[in-house]
């Protein structure tokens, strides 16, 4: 009965999400994909097999396109990092605690994007919170200025935004690590540094992959918080591609600048991926 | 002479709880020991505490002189078998064996030659490249063997190193540890519940119960003159006759009496089973040397193989087993039969404990 009247039984649970998967992100893909080798005529799509619309990204995108990049890749990294840390302090340090503090993290889930957006402009602003008190306390006697409305406000807002979402595969496979290993390490004589760099990290790369790819691609593709928080000076791609499909109606240009972004997305965390394993690699 | 490992008044508390009570024990180099008491005796907290990982509440551990108290595990010269192995899962075999030698700093030649020969006393010596996850649970077993034996440890701790292994496995592996042991000529310490695991491989055993060795010696002597009726009821199977010891007569409680030195007390005298003799028959008699002999009712008869349990109440209504190398031929024992049953009083244990 399981195999015999209707073999491809089996795969009926994956289908729904299969079918939706498809409809909703493979086909557009697709079709955004084609069209980014046509062209606009008179606001109008014009099939076509050129390659301009991907010289004009590297030719008039080339900054912005860096720019977010390093910018992705300074929340990831940073985010990476803090998240590690937080697991690390949950699994290891905290004892009973531990559970508890991750519980909390993802109750920080629930403050939705904008919510926490608002927030950064309420603590940083020249009114805000940070200001206040620091004019209350006698510390300085303007507003500054300076804290919002720059690149640093973004990765700021940015990574607080993603570290739950970086907190928990990483928290998820510190879980993993059995405490009887790291036990016998040190008894065979491993400081904690040791102890860290060959038994636990190595265990860990897949969570801690996981984070960094949550974190990188979603600051990669984000455009509000740059424009809320990030100033003139600090414009990303994805305000750029949101522009081109919006604004300007000129979608190949914008499925172009989208292509070489989840291009250079690729080869970033494929890059990231390389150096992890290299640095963490077992020798004989 | 002063001993290799020298362990004085050493304890543990956890809070209000006493996990061990001041001990002293002193452990002789090539020594193989086993510390035997059934689960929350403390055995593994004073395994832990000689190989560094609890640090004693009081006292003091010294290894060949030197006093290790307060050193930690990675500065021990003593190597420890997890239960549960702790094998580095992301590593391969010989990774695992040459973890140590690594730390170590030992030039890469004298160690992948350390890790062979470590690989091959245990019988993998073409495993090194295997990852640990294609190993079985008796294989992993001797690789946390090997991983521990390749540091040359002044003393080998073993926590309970076969409790997860099945019993033809543990039969294999117990061999093994008798041929590791006599191969390395070291000092081995292990921890065990099992107490035919313990009487089969140690030269000695200590037994612990609450905290506290209860019992040191060969294991003759703990088999064969148990000190308290906890160690005779831990160790194989025992019967008791309840008595009355009194002016150096003990007369027990089924009747039977003979003359035994010592205060007056209530005691036990044990027997083991396999001490004891039987005659189905009434036309049959027990040897003559058999000298305190009572009639009983069988209740059931078990066969074992190479030994057949007779278990039988006497008048006063005693349980007794009595062991029997027959292969079950008196199979017209059948329960409700009386039987004469006796045993030679030198091989019966007076308790008072």
């Amino acid at each position: 009965m399981k195999n015999g009247r209707f073999p491809y039984a089996r795969i009926l649970p994956v289908l729904p999400s299969v079918l939706v998967f498809t409809a909703f992100f493979a086909v557009p893909l697709a079709y955004f994909f084609i069209i980014s080798f046509w062209r606009v005529r008179a606001f109008q799509l014009r099939p076509d097999a050129t390659l301009a619309q991907y010289e004009a990204v590297f030719l008039d995108y080339s900054g912005p396109l860096i720019f977010t990049l390093g910018m992705a890749l300074a929340i990831g990294l940073t985010t990476t990092l803090i998240a590690f840390a937080f697991a690390f302090f949950c699994r290891f340090r905290a004892y009973r605690f531990g559970t508890a503090l991750i519980f909390v993290t993802l109750l920080a889930l629930f403050g939705g994007y904008l919510t926490k957006i608002y927030m950064w402009k309420t603590i940083l602003g020249s009114a805000g919170i940070l200001n206040s008190a620091l004019l209350a306390i006698g510390l300085i006697d303007n507003p500054i200025t300076a804290l919002l409305y720059n690149p640093v406000a973004v990765v700021i807002t940015l990574v607080h935004y993603t570290l739950p979402l970086a907190v928990l595969p990483i928290y998820g496979s510190l879980k993993g690590i059995d405490d009887i290993p790291l036990e016998a390490a040190r008894d065979l004589g491993a400081s904690r540094m040791r102890i860290f760099a060959d038994i636990i990290v190595p265990q860990c790369r897949v969570g801690i992959l996981s984070a960094f790819s949550l974190s990188f691609i979603f600051a990669a593709g984000d455009y509000v918080t740059p424009l809320m928080v990030g100033g003139p000076s600090s414009s990303m791609i994805g305000l750029f591609i949101q522009n081109q499909f919006g604004t300007r109606l000129n979608s190949p240009l914008g499925s172009a600048m989208s292509f070489v972004v989840i291009g250079c997305c690729v080869v970033i965390i494929l890059t990231v991926a390389a150096a992890l394993f290299a640095v963490t690699r077992r020798r004989d | 002479m002063t001993a290799h490992v020298e362990l004085r008044q050493i304890s543990k508390q956890y809070g209000a709880v006493r996990a061990v009570l001041p001990t002293d024990l002193d452990i002789q180099k090539g020594e193989f020991l086993a510390i035997l008491g059934p689960s929350g005796c403390g055995k593994t907290t004073l395994l832990r505490m000689i190989g560094g990982f609890v640090m004693p509440s009081g006292g003091t551990i010294t290894l060949e002189g030197q006093d290790v108290t307060r050193l930690k595990p990675e500065a021990r010269p003593t190597n420890m078998v997890f239960q549960g192995y702790g094998l580095f899962p992301h590593m391969t075999v010989a990774q695992n064996v040459g973890y140590g030698l690594r730390l170590a700093r030992v030039p890469d030649e004298e160690r992948k030659r350390r890790v062979q020969e470590a690989l091959s006393l245990v019988h993998l010596g073409d495993f090194g490249p295997r990852s640990i996850d294609q190993m079985s649970g008796g294989q992993r077993q001797r690789v946390a063997l090997a991983r521990a034996l390749v540091m040359q440890p002044k003393v080998l701790l073993l926590d309970e190193p076969l409790a997860a292994l099945d019993l033809k496995l543990r039969k294999a592996m117990q061999e093994e540890f008798r041929r590791i042991h006599s191969a390395t000529g070291g000092t081995f310490i292990f921890v065990t519940h099992d107490q035919e695991e313990a009487m089969s491989l140690a030269n000695r055993i200590c037994v612990m119960e609450g905290g506290r060795i209860v019992q040191s010696g060969s294991p003759q002597d703990i088999y064969l003159r148990p000190q308290s009726r906890f160690i005779s009821r831990f160790i194989g199977e025992a019967n008791f006759f309840r008595g009355q010891r009194k002016d150096g007569k003990v007369t027990l409680e089924n009747g039977l009496s003979f003359a035994d030195a010592g205060k007056d007390a209530e005691i036990d005298c044990v027997v083991r089973p396999e001490n004891m003799g039987i005659r189905l028959n009434e036309s049959e008699t027990l040897p003559a040397d058999f000298d305190l002999q009572i009639v009983s009712t069988v209740e059931e008869v078990v066969f074992l193989g190479p030994y057949t349990h007779y278990k039988l109440a006497t008048q006063n209504g005693e349980r007794i087993i009595v062991e029997v190398r027959d292969q079950g031929q008196n199979r017209c024992a059948h329960p409700g039969a009386k039987a004469l049953i006796g045993w030679r009083s030198r091989d019966h244990t007076v308790l008072t404990e």
